[in-house]
């Protein structure tokens, strides 16, 4: 039994879904005899089954009735499709309207799509079982992945689902044969849409439930004006852009990042997501030796992005290693990890910092001005995790109008500019993509990577102590 | 030894209960899926209105004799197990028929019989479900004697009797402490297929026609193999027929 009365305050409700009641309206105009869609038969072996529709006559009723072109025709009839209204007779498994000849059929009321009723894993597990004594055994792989998963997590309900399959299968029979090919087919597309084949989507996809019941009216009480009132009064304080700018500012955005979205252009070399290939994550790794081309050009995009990646910080820091100022973003490192790190390390980190880089004649002694200096150093009397805030500031606007840009013609950009790694696009076959799916596994545990970048900040921070101005030019001399 | 005699009893009776509520709840389950489609009628109406009624009655009953059996503290871990398990599988039945009562009071308030504008969805199910009904109410023939209005008039009904549904389920639940997840089953994976040897004969002849859409060749096989079977027939009982001839004659 699911436990019915759910006092844990957690998100229960389904999102709304107003498209599915408009939706409805118009399949039930689809079915008024003189102005609706015409319907044939269908010929079987010995019977025929009527209400069957195709394809073109679907779209020319749409069309007109909503007067539409083809196209928008075509796309909200895919739309009926893929909600399942309606469903597909031959290629039972895509869920589009093919605009030919193509039979299709209307849904009972019972098997359509509503917000209230989600498809539960019970009944899904009786369909499952159902069509099991139908086929005698051989279900679909995924299927039979689908079946396994359910007799582990149903296992307490497993008895009523084995009676129920077979009290459900009797009692089909009872009906004549046109009605129980039709029943099988009306299920089959239910679940189809509710439990999607793999490497197709179901329309009822949605993200997270909600937490309070969209369809219910919110009370207005006294505490719902007054949240208003505050709302509109903080709206009105706001500074706001001119839309000039902003538009500016996103189309600038879009054009810059344009071929870096996955969701627009194709991912090199496939998607991990689509194709169960993880190799993308493995060129793109945190401590990847040879970064990919466009993780490269990202880091010319701005400097906040080459700060960002871990690779790219690291290339950074070689080339101010070459220059020899490599203070400003030792400093920015440091305040970024008071900021991050534990309330307990404060003081001392504060204390740390103080001494190397900001006191009169520090090892990295930073150059801020004067008035930001003051600032600071007052702060640290009694410090806390946004002391360094503005200094920090300061320091990434110096790194970013000066060192960026060098950084950008360097030698060390153009080298691994030339080494970086393009990796050609996969191209699997379906056979493929199903032997990808079979060969998934988990990929390296976080904490081992933890391990190894603390391992190597240790050894960073061994080898690179602060450099003594005195000592280097005392070996200097040394050696003339 | 009368006690695990009367136990024996008790759990037979159970399970004959059960397994009525159960035929119940699936028969219900086809009825309530032809309602809105073009094989909806008054006489629909009346079979999920009279199945409603039976299932009630079973569902009261079944309850009655689980809680006085749960309640009772003298009996054994096994019996206390295995009626756990019955329990489950009542509030699993219970569930199901509830959310099946709930669906067909929204279908039924938006596809009243009698307004003509409002029309049925083609579905292609054009025969009746009287069958269904006779076997949920393990009558041989349906008796239907409701008058025209009584898809408005038994919505109302259909109303109370989900809020007696809920209120029973609420008191199931806080009365009867009985850990749901607790319960093993005791048919594996594929067990529906163990016992198919009575279904099994139906599917000879059954059109497999959801699998219409050509299969890699397979099918065309399959239905050359249905032909062959069907030739085999017909000669087979032609010898038949000769050879009684022949016998008659001689």
């Amino acid at each position: 039994m699911t436990i019915k009365f759910i006092r844990d305050h957690g998100q229960h409700y389904r999102p709304r879904m107003a498209c599915l009641a408009k939706v409805e309206a118009m399949v039930l105009e689809m079915q008024d005899s003189k102005s609706g869609v015409k319907s044939s038969e269908q010929k079987l072996n010995i019977t025929s089954i009527p209400h069957v529709v195709t394809g073109q006559d679907i779209l020319a009723w749409i069309a007109n009735h909503m007067k539409v072109d083809a196209q928008e025709a075509q796309t909200i009839g895919t739309m009926l499709v893929a909600y399942g209204f309606i469903y597909p007779l031959q290629d039972h498994k895509k869920l589009i309207l093919k605009p030919d000849v193509s039979l299709y059929r209307f849904q009972t009321p019972y098997f359509w799509p509503v917000q209230k009723w989600k498809a539960d894993n019970t009944d899904y597990a009786i369909y499952l079982a159902k069509r099991n004594i139908r086929k005698k055994g051989t279900l679909d792989v995924y299927e039979q992945e689908y079946y396994k998963n359910l007799h582990k997590w149903l296992n307490h309900k497993w008895d009523f689902i084995v009676m129920q399959a077979k009290e459900q299968y009797r009692a089909g029979k009872e009906r004549n044969k046109a009605d129980r090919v039709v029943f099988d087919c009306q299920e089959r597309a239910y679940w189809i849409v509710h439990r999607p084949p793999p490497r197709t989507h179901s329309a009822m996809d949605y993200g997270v439930d909600r937490l309070i019941d969209p369809n219910a009216e919110e009370n207005k009480t006294f505490d719902y004006y007054r949240r208003i009132i505050i709302f509109t009064q903080q709206a009105i304080m706001r500074s706001k852009v001119k839309s000039t700018v902003s538009l500016g500012a996103i189309l600038k955005h879009m054009t810059t990042y344009k071929d870096h979205d996955p969701f627009l252009a194709p991912c090199l070399p496939s998607n991990p997501w689509q194709t169960d290939d993880s190799s993308y994550w493995d060129l793109n790794m945190r401590n990847v030796e040879i970064p990919t081309k466009m993780r490269v050009e990202r880091w010319s995009f701005s400097f906040f992005e080459l700060l960002n990646d871990p690779r790219g910080r690291t290339d950074f820091k070689v080339f101010l290693k070459k220059e020899f100022s490599g203070e400003n973003l030792a400093f920015w490192e440091a305040a970024e990890e008071m900021k991050w790190g534990t309330a307990s390390s404060i003081s001392e980190k504060a204390q740390t910092i103080f001494k190397t880089f900001l006191a009169p004649g520090a090892p990295r002694w930073i150059n801020i001005d004067g008035r930001t200096m003051g600032l600071t150093v007052k702060g640290l009397e009694h410090p806390h995790r946004y002391v360094l805030d503005a200094a920090q500031t300061h320091i990434f606007m110096l790194m970013k109008k000066d060192t960026f840009y060098r950084y950008l013609k360097s030698p060390v950009y153009k080298d691994i500019q030339k080494k970086a790694l393009s990796p050609a696009p996969h191209n699997f076959t379906p056979s493929q993509l199903e032997q990808n799916a079979q060969n998934r596994k988990p990929g390296i545990n976080p904490i081992i990577i933890w391990q190894q970048e603390e391992e190597e900040r240790a050894k960073a921070a061994a080898a690179a102590g602060p450099i003594d101005i005195k000592k280097l030019m005392a070996s200097k001399l040394d050696r003339k | 030894m009368p006690v695990d005699w009367g136990a024996d009893m008790g759990k037979d009776e159970c399970k004959t209960m059960l397994d009525a509520l159960n035929k119940v709840t699936a028969c219900y389950r086809h009825l309530v899926s032809a309602l809105g489609s073009t094989s909806d009628s008054q006489n629909l109406r009346e079979e999920l209105k009279k199945t409603r009624k039976k299932a009630q009655e079973l569902a009261v009953a079944n309850r009655t004799k689980l809680t006085a059996l749960l309640k009772d503290k003298s009996i054994s871990n096994d019996d206390r197990a295995e009626y756990e398990r019955l329990w489950v599988l009542f509030t699993s039945s219970m569930e199901i028929l509830e959310v099946d009562m709930k669906r067909s009071l929204e279908i039924g308030q938006s596809f009243p019989l009698k307004v003509p504008t409002r029309h049925f969805i083609q579905t292609g199910m054009t025969g009746s479900t009287t069958t269904v009904a006779a076997r949920a109410m393990s009558v041989q023939n349906m008796k239907y004697e409701a008058d025209a209005s009584i898809d408005t008039a038994d919505l109302k009904d259909l109303e109370t009797e989900i809020a007696q549904v809920d209120q029973m389920m609420e008191e199931m639940e806080m009365k009867v402490q009985v850990a749901p997840w607790a319960v093993e089953a005791k048919q594996e994976a594929g067990a529906e297929l163990k016992s198919t040897v009575s279904v099994g004969n139906s599917s000879v002849g059954v059109i497999s026609v959801c699998e219409e859409e050509p299969k890699e060749g397979g099918e065309g096989e399959a239905g050359l193999m249905k032909v062959f079977a069907g030739i085999i027939f017909t000669a087979v009982l032609l010898i038949a027929g000769i050879l009684g001839y022949l016998v008659i004659n001689l």
